[in-house]
């Protein structure tokens, strides 16, 4: 067994270890022992991600040697054949650099997740079972992109779900909307296994066998192929959230405890691109352009009403799960790019755009670790996720509202923020595609191109708004006011999973040459980019160098300050009170909250968003002229949901009820239907035979 | 024994097999009814056996003679001590009527013949020829399950659903290996264990077994 092999095996063996842990180590010990074996399997997990991308047979290198086929870029870095582990089947392993990424961001966010776990779940959430599902989802989550056969995918991918299931419904005694949050989640995420089951069955009937080398040396007829295509990119697009799809996400992101949403938003999620990315370019190895269109138009759909929601919200972890719904759109534009490109017989755009898609993934699981950890700090020190009763937290958390800070720089893709590096890798390839993509090409890039500006402006005004709100200014509840800081275990998850930001932002460098190899498992034969301090794309014009920017924005801002301070030390400073329209002292409920911060953005989009407003006037009883009571309720519900899921709902809903008469309760009945059922079986048989 | 001996002595037991499973539609008196069950038993056994002597199997007879001390003894044993053991003798009041019953078998009857056509045209031997005999009882069994009411009347339904599937794997098989006949007839009984201490309760808890009456149960 290999580096990356045996990396590997220690990471899942960690996980069972610390399973183990938890259901035998004593009350006290459980917390810790636990969260140090995942932290340890999750890092062990992630040096094996990273060397299978680094250990890979060079795309660079093959360029000259390697016929081109669609497999023939890079072999995998470590594979395995379990016949006997499972009946019928077996258990097939294999790592390439494609996998190897997702298990690197996994392992990189389980470090994070487990330690913060120390700290966060002192507080209700140490039972055993709680505790064991844990290291089991990581584990799901590791094995994932490691399948390499059709049975140990489906296998894998129903343990995550399984498992994640059971850490949204962790806190369901203690609010009833985490139960119909994990009702939403089920439903969703077994409809798309549903689909991913069906689409991969039908492959591998069409295919030789049912491992993965196999399905990719299959010819399938184009019609099964779209039907495979199309059935498994509708399941996966169900895992990583994308519009009309994503109605689960906003409700368990939520209500799952915080480092369970960072594991959930930050890893799984991704495995939807994932799925898509191996199944329709790895196996399928392209298809018509139509798909790759469809699946642009999906994640550009996505990205838009992401963000929106994300905008006009005022539940801090909601806000961040329509973040992620947006941010996955954003990564299957680039992979629905790359597919095009590589249709339209334009290598080098294609490579571009799914490195910019896989570099995504990675920025956007840094700050979404951030992100929702320092949310779930929030929620541990206060109690609500509501922004709109937060406020005052610098002063009372400051180390959660510095990383805070830096996630919410990082997640509105302004230089020098990760996501800046990602969304112009990604804009550069749609860009520099558009001369030979045909009038296909020529109508969506620069669609795409506005999509992902429009997107990047929304989530600026996105994170000020819960910045803004949620830290800055003054208290505007009791909750916020008592607000104490978190546990060290928490703080230390967080500025981990913060410097990893920065490293990510400033050096983007380390990484990508990394993801050029992942992205020869696809396309082979090709870097994407060269340079140590700036980012040179191969073949096509183009350069970045965060670094650079970075130190330009430090030099300017010190340079202002410096100019402010030499130009204002001139005049005599006096302190007075604000004016305030003589209406008595500023209080809290002067300030700006998150609802009115998003107003404007409501108004601009009332037609997407068609936000309900409800004015409820109650007047005194001896003069309808003399108001008692003025309620005011504005809400902004998810529309596609009302408009496609509601329908869908009600009409179930309606053939139960009326299914009703159906069962009296009289055994009789039950056994009529039996015997009617049987003797109509015979009766068909007999008029047909 | 001679084909013709072997096809008469077959197409005997058979018959019997078929005609108590009739007449356990017509019958209303419960302890007729176990003696129709104990009968058919009987018939069934002698057909494994004809089966066994046919094929000069010693395990097959032997097999034949463990059936019948099951279905022809112990079964019926057990029925006639939830018999004795109280609640009303007669199946007063069936779903549909005796003689619409009867009606019903005939129909029944043709329905099994017609459906076994293609299986019969697979090896058409004596004794696959007598398939249809099997099915007729098997979709007797089940119209006793469905329109008679009371829990021992189920009992007998079932048991003769259990009895036709025997009798058409002996029929359509060269004989049934031990192990997956032994393995039936230890599921039978433990379903008739089951049933009976389910019959005691339901007296001791509504002092009748009429199994409209559990109606009440559902929420």
């Amino acid at each position: 067994m290999n580096l990356v092999g045996t990396l590997y095996v220690t990471a899942l063996a960690g996980c069972a270890v610390a399973a183990l842990a938890a259901l035998t180590a004593p009350a006290r010990a459980r917390l810790p022992l636990t969260g140090w074996c995942t932290a340890v399997a999750g890092a062990v997990g992630a040096a094996a991600g990273v060397a299978a991308l680094s250990g890979g047979v060079s795309a660079g290198v093959s360029a000259g040697v390697s016929p081109g086929g669609p497999a023939g870029g890079s072999g995998p870095s470590w594979s395995a054949w379990l016949p006997d582990l499972l009946p019928l089947a077996g258990v097939r392993l294999a790592i390439d650099p494609l996998g190897g990424v997702f298990v690197a961001v996994t392992g990189l966010v389980t470090v994070c997740a487990a330690i913060y776990g120390i700290g966060y779940c002192a507080h209700g959430l140490d039972g055993r079972l709680f505790q064991a599902v844990l290291p089991l989802f990581v584990a799901a989550l590791l094995l994932v992109p490691a399948a390499a056969s059709v049975s140990t995918f489906l296998l894998t991918w129903e343990l995550m779900a399984v498992t994640s299931l059971l850490l949204v419904l962790a806190e369901h005694r203690r609010r009833a909307e985490v139960g119909r949050a994990g009702l939403w989640y089920a439903v969703m995420t077994h409809l798309g296994l549903v689909a991913i089951l069906a689409g991969l069955v039908a492959f591998a009937a069409g295919a030789a066998g049912e491992s993965f080398a196999e399905l990719r040396a299959a010819e399938l007829p184009p019609g099964a192929a779209t039907v495979v295509f199309l059935a498994t990119a509708a399941g996966f697009a169900s895992k990583a959230g994308i519009v009309p799809l994503h109605v689960w996400l906003p409700r368990a992101h939520p209500e799952a405890p915080s480092h369970v949403s960072a594991l959930m938003s930050a890893a799984m999620v991704n495995l939807g691109a994932y799925g898509i990315i191996r199944v329709g370019l790895d196996l399928l190895g392209g298809g018509p352009a139509w798909w790759w269109l469809l699946v642009l138009a999906a994640g550009a759909l996505s990205a838009l009403y992401g963000i929106l929601q994300a905008a006009v919200t005022s539940d801090l972890k909601r806000l961040l799960g329509y973040s992620t719904t947006e941010n996955l759109g954003l990564v299957l534009v680039g992979v629905g790019a790359a597919g095009f490109f590589a249709v339209s017989d334009l290598p080098v755009p294609a490579a571009l755009a799914l490195a910019a898609a896989l570099l995504h993934v990675v920025n956007h699981a840094a700050f979404k670790t951030v992100l929702f950890l320092s949310a779930g700090s929030v929620l541990h020190a206060t109690g609500t996720r509501d922004l709109d009763a937060l406020g005052g937290l610098r002063t009372r958390l400051p180390y959660t509202t510095a990383v805070f800070a830096v996630g919410a720089l990082c997640a509105s893709a302004l230089p020098p923020g990760n996501a800046f590096v990602s969304e112009w890798l990604l804009l550069q390839s749609l860009i520099h595609a558009l001369p030979g993509a045909g009038v296909a090409g020529a109508v969506t890039m620069p669609l795409a191109v506005g999509v992902i500006a429009l997107s990047a402006g929304l989530a600026v005004a996105t994170f000020v708004k819960a910045f803004g709100v949620g830290f800055l200014a003054r208290p505007r509840s009791a909750e916020a006011e008592a607000a104490r800081e978190s546990p060290p275990p928490m703080l230390a998850a967080m500025t981990f999973a913060a410097v990893g930001c920065v490293v990510l932002a400033l050096a983007p460098t380390l990484v990508v040459p990394a993801l050029g190899r992942a992205v020869g498992v696809v396309f082979p034969g090709r870097d994407v980019v060269s340079g140590e301090l700036t980012l040179r794309l191969a073949g096509v014009s183009g350069m970045i160098s965060p670094l650079l920017i970075a130190a330009a924005l430090v030099i300017a801002v010190v340079a202002v300050l410096g100019l402010v301070r030499l130009t204002a030390a001139r005049r005599a400073r006096r302190a007075a009170r604000l004016w305030d329209c003589g209406a008595g002292p500023m209080s809290a409920r002067m300030e700006y909250t998150a609802t009115s911060f998003a107003e404007p953005l409501q108004r601009v989009f009332d037609d997407v968003l068609a936000p309900e407003s409800d004015v409820d006037v109650t007047p005194m009883k001896e003069s309808a002229y003399l108001v008692e009571r003025v309620r005011f309720q504005a809400r902004v519900p998810d529309r596609i949901e009302h408009r496609l899921y509601d329908p869908l709902i009600a009409a179930a809903a309606a053939v139960g009820n009326r299914a009703r008469a159906l069962a009296t309760g009289s055994v009789h009945r039950y056994l009529g239907y039996g015997f009617w059922a049987l003797t109509g079986a015979l009766l068909v048989l007999v008029a047909l035979w | 024994m001679t084909d013709a001996l072997y096809v008469q002595a077959l197409y005997l037991a058979c018959g019997a097999f078929l005609l108590t499973g009739v007449l356990v539609l017509w019958r209303r008196e419960l302890s007729a009814i176990v003696r129709l069950f104990t009968l058919q038993g009987v018939a069934l056994t002698a057909l494994v056996v004809v089966l066994g002597l046919w094929q000069g199997e010693l395990e097959l007879v032997l097999v034949g003679a463990g059936v019948g001390a099951l279905r022809a003894g112990l079964l019926p044993y057990l029925m006639r001590r939830a018999l004795v053991a109280g609640g009303a003798g007669r199946e007063t009041q069936p779903l549909v009527n005796v003689a619409t019953s009867l009606l019903v078998a005939a129909v029944l009857a043709m329905l099994a013949y017609a459906v076994s056509q293609p299986l019969i045209r697979l090896s058409p031997t004596p004794a696959t020829q007598a398939v249809p005999v099997a099915l007729t009882v098997l979709l007797i069994g089940f119209f006793v399950l469905v329109t008679r009411k009371r829990a021992l009347s189920h009992v007998v339904g079932f048991l003769l659903m259990d009895n036709a599937i025997t009798a058409a794997a002996f029929l359509t098989t060269s004989g049934v290996p031990l192990v997956v006949e032994l393995g039936i007839s230890l599921d039978v009984l433990l379903a008739v264990l089951v049933l009976q201490v389910l019959t005691t309760r339901m007296r001791a808890a509504f002092g009748g077994t009429d199994l409209d009456e559990l109606r009440e149960l559902h929420d």
